[in-house]
């Protein structure tokens, strides 16, 4: 904070500031301002354009990204508040895609309702730059108000269809709990700065491994910031929001919720945990582990019974959470340190990331025919869209854990580090994990066998028209997907990368 | 003269429990984001408090942050809870509840 | 006495002596003004004009967005105050800092004012 101190001491010194290293957020900003400005310029005559604009300036915050992660080197700015290594650029590169991706989602979908206005764009830029930064967060306050520029927009974008009573429910539901969530980890974030003295998550970790961190108050503190962030994941018993908000946000949003806001939660809890929180094992190790039983075991169990298709992603992507949190739940007892956990959990994400987006995608293009969102109207799918039919058969095999699709990787991962703890209580989760996967069969196949074997219901056989930007975004994820399951060592190469950066 | 901090730190917990408490069981919807004011400002008051003790601006600073973070996310409430009553006046909590599952 | 109690005493002395100053002052009012009540003297005081409707009356939600864009705007303006304290200290740093700053603010502002926030209808 010497920015801060400056003027006490008399003599103020600028920072140095590193343009390269933030020249990912600054092109997202520039961009920002100029879909905002063209927006009240040609006042909603220029969606097309605005559109454009967004997506080209997310591909063009990928070539910055690009070129740190050719330089390689570990920027620290801020005095170890904001860094950029390895670790945040994988994940500002997964950012920026499923930000792409949503983009491709969106265009057709706005075109099609009444709603469309330029802000959905800026909405969506701003909630992508939040996670950008989160990606390089290292820091109590940069954390918060990373999370908030992620979470603010991301409530707006929920609530986009403000005619429709569905859509109310999802963005208040959605906006009640994210405030309290941000509320709880406010004041866990206070106590710890009260213990330790410090916001930077490096300091923190060090004074925490010190004397007096074993006081109650440390405890209480990390629990709070734990659960403040079980809710942005979707944790069990924080889940509550999911389903209702998933089904009432327009499905796009949805996919880009399910997806980036979640991996984005995901970024802050490993930086808190395996950075701030690394010598405090003993409290959430057990709290990660009762998290990751119950958002698994919930999860599946009640997506079973579900009939509409969003719904059922919904809790399939509470339960897919369950499975990522399943190596926080065994860090402490790694004989590579707890930050070898990491490695699993990005590589699981990105996999998530990719089978996820496109099963959304598929809803989407189906949805433009059948105008609904039951399971039992893709019966006899593949009468009239076998290409449709074939792709979602690909992302819910995918999602259950089949090979040789993407997804069976990212449970071979973690199933690994299970045993690589090897102790009784990792023994225990792993088996209830594997119960779990068999759960998880029962209801993604039926969804299979529902397009491949039932009549169609109201003998409509007309071919559905797949708009050229949901065939990019379904052919991106589908390609990920397949690729990733036949050669694993594309995200295992990242995964690696994410672990080795951040471990001191 | 001075009032020993550990009473401001009680009044935080205490000011942050209502606020919870509250926002978990009242149906109004402005009550609610006033009990999400009550929180955040424990937390502010939790900041302000260790700031003094451990005599380190950086506390303060943290709760300029959260002031203004917090302004812009009840303002967006607001805006939401506006769009809704302009359509359904007077609505609790207990009667937006189409999604169910 | 303990200290903290003591360190309220002063709090309680001033209590009772604002208690004491309020209520001599209207008892004396009270005694010395001439007192003749009529309708208009209990009407509700609307800067002369005759008020309308209800005091209970609920206001447009017009207000709401004023409000809204007003707490927005205010509070943003803590960012501000430090770096106007410490203005020379800054220098030519904090001058493009700050610029970047209210600029983007102004859009906001701008934006509203597109969106024919500020016009009242």
């Amino acid at each position: 904070m010497d920015v801060l101190s400056g003027p006490v001491a008399g003599v103020f010194r600028a920072p140095d500031v590193d343009y390269h290293a933030f020249a990912p957020e600054l092109v997202l900003v520039a961009v920002l301002v100029a879909v905002l400005v063209v927006d009240l310029v040609l006042e909603g005559r220029g969606r097309r354009l605005v559109g454009g604009l967004a997506g080209i300036g997310l591909l063009a915050a990928m070539v910055p990204v690009l070129t740190l992660a050719v330089d390689g080197a570990n920027r620290s700015m801020v005095g170890g508040a904001y860094v950029v290594d390895d670790f945040a650029l994988v994940f500002k590169g997964l950012f920026l895609i499923a930000g792409y991706v949503t983009m491709l989602l969106s265009s057709d979908y706005l075109a099609d309702d009444d709603y469309y206005e330029g802000e959905y764009y800026f909405l969506l830029l701003s909630s992508v730059l939040g996670m950008m930064v989160m990606a390089s967060s290292r820091d109590l306050i940069s954390i918060f108000v990373a999370l908030e520029l992620l979470s603010i927009p991301a409530y707006m974008l929920a609530g986009w269809r403000k005619r429709d009573l569905k859509g109310n429910e999802a963005t208040l539901k959605y906006y009640l709990l994210g405030v309290f969530a941000t509320g709880v980890m406010l004041y866990g974030m206070s106590l710890i700065f009260g213990i330790t003295g410090e916001t930077v998550l490096t300091e923190i970790g060090s004074k925490l491994q010190g004397p007096g961190a074993s006081l109650p108050l440390v405890s209480l503190g990390i629990v709070f910031v734990i659960v403040g962030f079980a809710f942005k994941i979707s944790a069990v018993p924080f889940h509550s929001w999911a389903p209702d908000t998933y089904e009432g946000a327009p499905t796009p949003i949805t996919a880009f919720l399910s997806v980036a806001s979640k991996a984005g939660g995901f970024v802050a809890l490993m930086q808190l945990v395996f950075i701030g929180f690394l010598g405090r094992d003993d409290v959430w190790q057990p709290m990660f582990w009762v998290l990751a039983a119950l958002t698994m075991t919930v999860g599946n169990l009640i997506a079973l019974r579900q009939t509409n298709i969003v719904r059922m992603l919904a809790y399939s992507s509470v339960a897919q959470a369950g499975y990522m949190l399943l190596p926080f739940a065994v860090a402490g007892d790694l004989a590579k340190g707890p930050g070898a956990a990491m490695g699993p959990m990005t590589t699981y994400l990105l996999i998530y990331a990719a089978m996820n987006l496109g099963a959304f995608a598929l809803v989407l293009a189906v949805a433009r025919k059948t105008r609904s969102g039951e399971i039992a109207s893709y019966g006899g799918l593949f009468e009239y869209a076998p290409g449709l039919t074939v792709l979602m058969s690909i992302f819910v095999f995918a999602l259950a854990g089949i090979p040789p699709l993407g997804g069976w990787y990212g449970k071979l991962v973690v199933f690994k580090t299970l045993l690589d703890a090897n102790t009784p209580w990792a023994i225990v989760l792993g088996v209830i994990a594997a119960v779990n996967s068999v759960i998880a069969l029962y209801y993604y196949a039926s969804v299979a066998r529902e397009m491949w074997m039932r009549p169609v219901p109201d003998g409509d056989t007309t071919p559905v028209r797949v708009p050229a930007g949901l065939t990019a975004a379904l052919s991106l994820c589908a390609v990920a997907t397949v690729v990733i399951g036949v050669y694993p060592q594309v995200v295992a190469r990242f995964g690696d990368l994410a672990v080795f950066s951040l471990l001191p | 003269m001075s009032v020993d901090y550990s009473w401001y730190l009680f009044l935080g917990a205490a000011l942050f429990t209502i606020g919870a408490y509250g926002l978990l069981i009242r149906r109004n919807p402005l009550v609610m984001f006033m009990c999400i004011e009550l929180m955040l400002n424990a937390v502010n008051l939790t900041f302000v408090t260790f700031s003094r003790m451990l005599n380190d601006i950086g506390g303060q600073v943290v709760v300029f942050f959260v002031l203004v973070v917090a302004a812009a996310e009840v303002v967006v409430g607001l805006g939401i809870l506006v769009s809704i009553l302009r359509r359904r006046p007077s609505a609790t909590v207990d009667d937006i509840s189409a999604l169910k599952g | 006495m303990s200290e903290l109690l003591r360190a309220y005493l002063t709090v309680v002395v001033f209590l009772a002596a604002a208690g004491m100053l309020v209520g001599v002052s209207l008892g004396m009012g009270r005694l010395l003004r001439p007192k003749r009540p009529s309708a208009q003297k209990a009407m509700t005081y609307e800067s002369g004009v005759d008020p309308v409707g209800s005091i209970f009356g609920q206001s447009q939600v017009r207000y709401y967005i004023f409000a809204l864009l007003f707490v927005m705007f205010d509070v943003e303006a803590v960012f501000i105050f430090p770096w106007a304290l410490g203005l020379e200290v800054y220098g030519v740093f904090g001058l493009v800092e700050m610029t970047i700053f209210i600029v983007i603010l102004a859009l906001g502002l701008l934006y509203a004012w597109r969106k024919g926030v500020l016009r009242w209808v």
